[in-house]
Formats: structure tokens, sequence, C-alpha cells
């Protein structure tokens, strides 16, 4: 849940300016993770927290993570922006509407409630989980992809038109690219979704970090909820510098 | 070989072939929309001769967009035929037809995430212009809109002002030499000073170009400043007038056109006429500022007339003296009498040098030429008798009971 | 029908769940308007806090919420107090972003003839500024409620209140004929509450928007 709210005026700025924002994050997870190290270092850790925290357990733990939110991302990606595409070409354009609509109604939907649906139909399971998430983060690409799209000034469609560009190069050189900022930030959103809801991985059958938090909860091990809950969360912040990064890169100058 | 050398190349020789076929012909053409009982454009048929700048104008919803869209084929035509350069375009591929038409909208339409010389580059890189070439023709081309390529090549439109955006609109249309440019309300978004400038720019650029230019506007003033000739359209795009300006005003067809025209017929005719296109006074008494009174004063009382005209060196107009200031020169005549005012150009319209004579007060302007010499006088009653439409009017009664009585 | 039978047989439960929900959602929301708004009037007061207060604030949404609601209970325990204590957080980013946006879209002129007719800073907040961005305030909070609705499902995970524990009880009994059952009922259950918190939304809208803006 990142870009919910309503269109912000651009005389208000919301975001820090300078290129030293670009140092907050890393800088800030260093700390943290300096800090986590230090502090689990200094406890006596009981042979039940021995078996999680150590580091071949966290090492697989934080690449099945990555494997969730990866594949499910890509997934969602390689289905969701060709669909916002096809929703938005003339011929379709009364479909628009419709998607959004139906987008907006999903949204109440929680999280936890749609993925054990979906594992309810699909049994236990990674393929069944990254269907799940796929189910939960498709509607912030969809619907960006189609926002960034539509928004695009309908004059330099026509322009492009106008100049002999076919349908196809007006889409790949003109519509694409602008609309290229809103799509990225939805696929951030899904991205970020994903890394969450895949947490909650651990009660269908893939341990991720959402293992190491249950664990501490279940088994009242204040340093291994700690663990998994800091780990879970510098991940997402880590992923979410990243996509901020890359976001910046690909857009293109000029906007 | 310049920039303008090659843009003109081919227009030039098809300007000298006005007389022959023309450069856009529409037979019949007509586009109905589905679900309307009117067509929205109703059997229009025009013939747009070469090298001319044809201006569609009519109140907004007469469809004069659409009949410009339907030439390059952004809007299919329901019927009727397009001919472009003799060569009948109704049914060819709309992509490959738009890259050999420019093309320019109101809103401009730059592409905010190329740079300008990429904007200029789109056709050109449609055509699969190989690099060399595209980069000459982008320097080339900023040079003709006067943007220096150094400077503006690189930047992105929203880096550019109105006024800039606009020019690098109308090199981007130019980009591949078409020998046809659309032009929708170009001129419309942007304020009316600058305006001004850039409809001069354009019709000097025209000169060099010689495109055949389908403009439209709902800007009578406009049309008559730019069009060789204008049509003017009424509901379904029917052409009501198609003729050169100076025959709209003076002939206007029907009383639709004369009311599109308004009021102001006789004034905008000013527009049309420049003031080196008619009979100036060039018996006005003149002397060198440089000189003497007294050869000052002789010129005077020999030429009959109430006021003497004194020039520098270059034979610019300096100051005004009559016979009461010569007797208090001194021998100098730096400053006896008056400074000159309402100095106009020979290229200026008659609509120009009226206002400069209003404003001045002096009731007649002085003429010079582009080095700024002396060319004669302009009065109020040449003016007017220049704005008189061809037929009989009272001011040729006014004349004539003038001539009597003198 | 087994699934209408279902409802039947647990109505009360699903009831009492349900009301759970909606209290831990209109604590949690009601906490950070006021927290919310406050760093929202700093933050539009002072353009150089402003991008730290929306980057924290922004960063807690993009914690996973089991994360979240995890790292509280070693302060706080198990059950109501981690899990409003971190809807809260995940509450902050929409109401303090349209409080700012908000304030910041008032006409400054209006403010100066506030002043020039002698309102001092207390009563120009509260009678012009506020009153003014209350609409992109409350768009905040409708973004915010429907935000936090769908996360209090995952307080059930650390003992927390709500639907999410009708969600919770068919998850533990994956494969058992029931699980189906439970887990709709309390998904439903979530969406149902979810809408009815935009219904209220729309008349807190109409009822508290001064008539010349709306």
């Amino acid at each position: 849940m990142v870009a919910t709210t309503s269109p912000v005026p651009q005389k208000i700025d919301l975001e820090v300016k300078s290129n030293a924002r670009w140092l907050v994050m890393p800088i800030f997870l260093t700390v943290v993770g300096i800090a986590l190290w230090a502090w689990v270092s200094a406890q006596e850790l009981d042979s039940i927290e021995q078996r999680t925290l150590n580091a071949g357990e966290l090492t697989a733990r934080v690449i099945e993570h990555l494997q969730l939110a990866a594949v499910s991302t890509l997934i969602v990606i390689a289905l969701a922006v060709p669909l916002g595409i096809l929703a938005t070409r003339r011929a379709a354009r009364f479909v628009a509407p419709v998607v959004l609509m139906l987008g907006n109604l999903g949204q109440a939907i929680p999280s936890l409630g749609l993925i054990t649906l979906v594992v309810l139909a699909a049994g236990v399971g990674f393929k069944s989980v990254i269907f799940g998430l796929v189910a939960y983060s498709a509607l912030p690409i969809l619907r960006n992809t189609m926002i960034g799209l539509q928004q695009v000034d309908q004059t330099l469609v026509k322009s492009a038109r106008g100049m002999g560009m076919s349908p196809m190069q007006t889409l790949l050189r003109i519509e694409l690219p602008l609309a290229v900022p809103v799509v990225l930030a939805g696929i951030r959103t899904a991205l970020i979704l994903n890394i969450g809801t895949a947490t909650l991985a651990t009660f269908f059958g893939v341990q991720a970090l959402g293992y190491v938090i249950f664990q501490g909860i279940q088994l009242d091990r204040t340093p291994v909820l700690i663990v998994g809950a800091v780990l879970a969360s510098g991940l997402a912040l880590l992923v979410d510098y990243l996509a901020g990064v890359v976001e910046h890169v690909l857009t293109p100058r000029g906007l | 070989m310049t920039a303008t050398d090659q843009i003109a190349g081919p227009g030039a020789s098809q300007a000298a072939a006005t007389t022959a076929e023309p450069m856009i012909r529409l037979e019949e053409l007509t586009k109905s929309y589905r679900g309307q009982k009117k067509p929205a454009v109703d059997r229009v048929t025009m013939d747009m001769p070469r090298g001319e700048i044809i201006v569609l104008v009519g109140p907004s919803g007469c469809g004069k967009t659409t009949t410009m869209e339907l030439i390059n084929r952004l809007i299919e035509p329901t019927s009727g035929r397009i001919h472009l350069d003799g060569e009948d375009v109704t049914t060819a591929d709309p992509d490959t037809l738009r890259r050999r038409i420019g093309y320019v909208i109101q809103q401009i339409g730059l592409f905010p995430h190329f740079t300008v010389g990429e904007n200029i580059a789109t056709v050109p890189k449609l055509l699969g212009w190989d690099k060399a070439r595209i980069g000459n023709r982008v320097d080339e081309l900023l040079d003709l809109v006067g943007l220096d390529p150094a400077v503006f090549a690189k930047r992105y439109p929203k880096e550019l002002s109105g006024g800039q955006r606009q020019r690098i609109g109308v090199a981007r249309a130019l980009a591949a030499d078409p020998p046809v440019m659309l032009m929708d309300e170009p001129f419309g978004a942007i304020d009316p000073i600058t305006r001004e400038r850039l409809q001069n720019e354009f019709l000097r650029l025209q000169q060099q170009v010689k495109k055949t230019i389908v403009f439209v506007t709902h800007d009578i003033d406009e049309a008559i400043k730019l069009g060789d000739r204008i049509a003017i359209l009424g509901e379904q795009s029917r052409i009501a007038q198609y003729d050169t300006p100076a025959n709209i005003l003076s002939n206007p067809a029907s009383t639709y056109v004369e009311d599109f025209i308004g009021s102001g017929a006789s004034l905008k005719r000013l527009n049309l006429s420049l003031v080196g296109d008619v009979a100036l006074d060039t018996g006005a008494a003149t002397a060198r500022i440089d000189g003497t009174a007294a050869e000052a004063r002789d010129t005077l009382e020999s030429s009959g007339r109430s006021a003497l005209l004194l020039l520098d060196g270059q034979g610019r107009p300096q100051r005004w003296v009559d016979a009461r200031d010569l007797d208090r020169a001194d021998g100098d005549l730096r400053r006896a009498g008056e400074p000159v005012s309402a100095l106009v150009d020979t290229g200026a319209t008659l609509s120009y040098a009226l206002n400069e004579m209003l404003t001045s007060n002096a009731g007649v302007a002085l003429v010079v030429d582009g080095s700024g010499a002396f060319q004669g006088l302009l009065d109020f009653e040449t003016v007017m008798v220049t704005t008189r439409s061809i037929q009989r009017d009272s001011s040729d009664f006014y004349r004539a009971a003038k001539a009597v009585t003198d | 029908m087994d699934f209408y039978k279902h409802l039947n047989d647990n109505a009360e439960y699903l009831f009492s769940d349900a009301v759970d929900h909606v209290m831990v959602v209109a604590i949690s929301i009601g906490i950070a308007l006021v927290l919310g708004c406050a760093l929202g009037v700093l933050a539009h007061r002072s353009p150089r806090v402003r991008p730290m207060i929306l980057a924290v604030t922004s960063t807690m949404l993009t914690i996973p919420s089991l994360a979240l609601f995890a790292i509280f209970i070693p302060l706080l325990g198990l059950g109501t107090p981690p899990a409003v204590t971190a809807l809260v957080l995940y509450a902050l980013l929409p109401i303090v972003r349209n409080t700012v946006v908000g304030l910041g879209t008032v006409d400054q002129n209006v403010l100066r003839a506030a002043r020039g007719m002698g309102m001092g800073p207390w009563r120009r907040f509260a009678r012009i500024e506020l009153p003014l961005a209350w609409p992109v305030v409350l768009t905040g909070v409708r973004v915010s409620t429907q935000v936090v609705v769908g996360i209090a499902a995952i307080a059930a995970l650390v003992n927390g209140p709500g639907l999410g524990n009708e969600i919770f009880r068919g998850l533990r009994s994956l494969g058992s004929p029931f699980a189906l059952n439970f887990v709709l009922g309390g998904t439903l259950a979530i969406v149902v509450v979810a809408l009815l918190f935009d219904t209220v939304f729309i008349l807190l809208r109409r009822l508290t928007t001064a008539r010349g803006i709306r």
C-alpha cells in the first residue's frame, strides 16, 4: 500500500529533493543490521533459539521470501501490464471502467482471507502461495497501467498518429514511455504487497521469514521474534528502496 | 547549400507551376458519424494550389478541423476522394501518407520525454534516415526557426517558452520536407503579442519554404493576414466562399460571409495592402539638416508647401519645420521645429500606418525604406481611397465634390 | 446451502468478532486521526520536517504487517495493544499526507483576509484552515480505514480481536470440511465491514463538509 491517496498538487513538496535522500535508507538499514547482530550476539541463546537463529537457516528463509516475492511479482507484471494495455485500447475501452470498479471492490478483500481461500482451492505449497500473491497484487499494476496510459495527453497520441506513427509505434514510443512512472509505481506497490503478504506463507507450507516470526510468537522466544520481524521489515525496506532507485532511473527525462 | 536552399528547392519549382495541377484536391468529401442524422462534413470539393496558404475559417463546430483531418486521414472519410499531388490517396496506407504531410496542432503536442532534437527527428526516424542526415536536418531546421541548435537541440519541451514550443512544432512538421502542411489553430493558445510575432515569422518562413499549407482558424483576422486563399465554411463544412482575402472582403458572396467578416471589412482590407503598394505623396519639400536655414527657406518657398522636412546625410527624416521655425533657427537647424513621428516602413501594412498616424497625432505618416531613407508621405486620404471597395461609394462623391470646389 | 447453515450456526461468533473488528478499527483510526492531523499540521507549518514526517510514515506502510504486529509483542504483550499500535502506524500516512495537501491547498488570500479581519492564529486554524482542508483530510481517513480494515484481519495471528479469528480458525483446520466456511465467512464479513465504513464516510463527508465547498 504505497500509492493510495488523492492526487497531489505540485506546489507542495512532499519529498526530499536533494540527492542525499538516496543515502538515508542504506545507512539506516546498515545501522539496524549491525544493532540487531550485536544484540543477538549478546544474548545467550537456548537450543530452540539456536535452531532458528543461525546463518544457514536465516539465509534459507530470506531466500525463500525473496523467491516468493520475485516470482509472484514477475508473474503479475507479465499478466497485468499486457492486460492493462489491452483494456485501454480503443476496441476495449468499455472494459476499463468495469475493471477499475471490480478492482476497487476487490481492494476490500483482506490479504489473509484471499490467500487462504486460494490455498483452500489449490492446496498448500509454493505454487499455491504464488497464486495467492498474484491474485492479491494484480490490482495495483493493472490499475496503474490503465491509469498511466489513460492519463497520457491525447493530443500527443493525435500528434504521433498525425505524423505517421502506426498504433503500435505510438504505443511503444509515446504512450508506454509516458505511462512508465505510473506503471512503475504500481509495480513497486505490488512488490511491497508481495513481500508483506509472503510473511503469511508460513501458514501455507512455505516457511520464508514469516516462519521465524511465528516461531518466535508461538514458542515465546523474543530474540527469534525480533530477528524475524526485523529481517522481514528490513528486507521490505531494502526492496522498496531498490525499487525506488529503479523507478528513478527508468523514468524518462523531460517528465 | 544552405538550409533554406534545401528546403526551398522542391517547393520553389512547385510554386512556379501554380497554374498546373493543385497540390490537394478534395472531391465530394463527406464524413458522417453513426447516430448523427447530418454528416459532419458534407460533400466538400475544393482545389488547393501549390505553395499557397489555404485557410479554413468558420465558427466553432462547423467541421473545419474535421475537414483538415480528413486530408491526412486521421479521420477516415465516409465517401469522396482525396488527391495529393495528382495521386489518389483515399485508400493509401494512412501512416505512409501522414509521413508526407506535416502536422501542427494547437496544443503543439511536443513529446515531453523527447528532447527538442528527438522531437524534430520523429518523422525522419520513421522514414529510416541515417543518423548523420537526421542530425544535419535537425540543426538546419532549428536555424530556420531561429533557435540556436547548440542551445536547444538537447533541451526538453518543459524547458521552453510557449513561443519556442510553437516554433519547434513547426520545425518538427517540416522535418521530412513534406510538400503539404496541415496546421490546426497553431497560434490559438499563445498570447496576442507573441502570436503577432509568430504569425509574421510564419509568413517569412513560408516565403522560404513555399509549402502548400492548410491552416485552420476561427479568427477571420488571422485568416486575412495569413491566407493566400480563404475558405469560409458554414455548417457541415459547406463552403460559403473560397477566394482570395481581397475578393472576399470586397465581394462577400452572401450575408453569411458578410456577417462572418464582421463590421470592419474595410478596416480589415487595410491589413491586405502594404504601404509600398499605394501611391505616396512624393512632392514633399525636403532639405538637409546640416544645410543652412536660408537654403531651406528657399526650398520651402519654391515648393508652395507650408512645412519642410529636414533629412540627415543618409536621407532619413529628422525634423519638421515651417517658415517661422526657419526664421528663428539662427543657422542651426538641428533644434528647429518638431522631431518627426509616425515613421513607417514600405513593408508595413496600411493598418499599421493608420495606427501610427492616429497615435502620433500627425495625420500623416513618413514612409521610409529598409535603410530608413525617406520615400514619401502617406496621408489619411490615400489610405481611405485604398480602403474603398470596388463599388462606387460615398467617397467618390466626396472626392468629386472636393475637386469642383478646388 | 452448507455455507448458509454455517453462517446461521455461527452467527453469534461472527457477529461478536465483527463488532470487535469494527471496534479495533475505529479505535485505531481515532488515534491515528488525532496523531495524523497533529503531524500533518506540523509538516504543513514546517517545510523542513515535512519530508521527514512523510518518509517515516510511508516507511510504516512498507513494513510487512505480521512483522509490525510481532515487533510490539515484547513490549505490549499479545492481544489488542500490539494490534492497535500497529494499525495506528499503518493508518498514519494517508491521513498525514492528506492533511498536508489539504492545508496546502487552502487559498492564501483567504487566510490573509482572515488575518486582516483580526482573527488570531488559533481561530484562523479552527475556523478557516481546518474546515477548508477537511474534505481532503477526510478522504485520507477513508483510505486509511480501507487499509486498516484488511490488515486488522492479521491481528488474529497475534491473538488480537476481530474477524481474522474466523479466518484463522479455518486456517488451523485446513483440510477439514469446515475450513472453507470459516475462511469465507470471515473474509466476506470483512468485506461487509469495509463497505459499511465506506458508507459511513460518504455520510460523514456530506455532514461535516461546509456547504459552500461541497
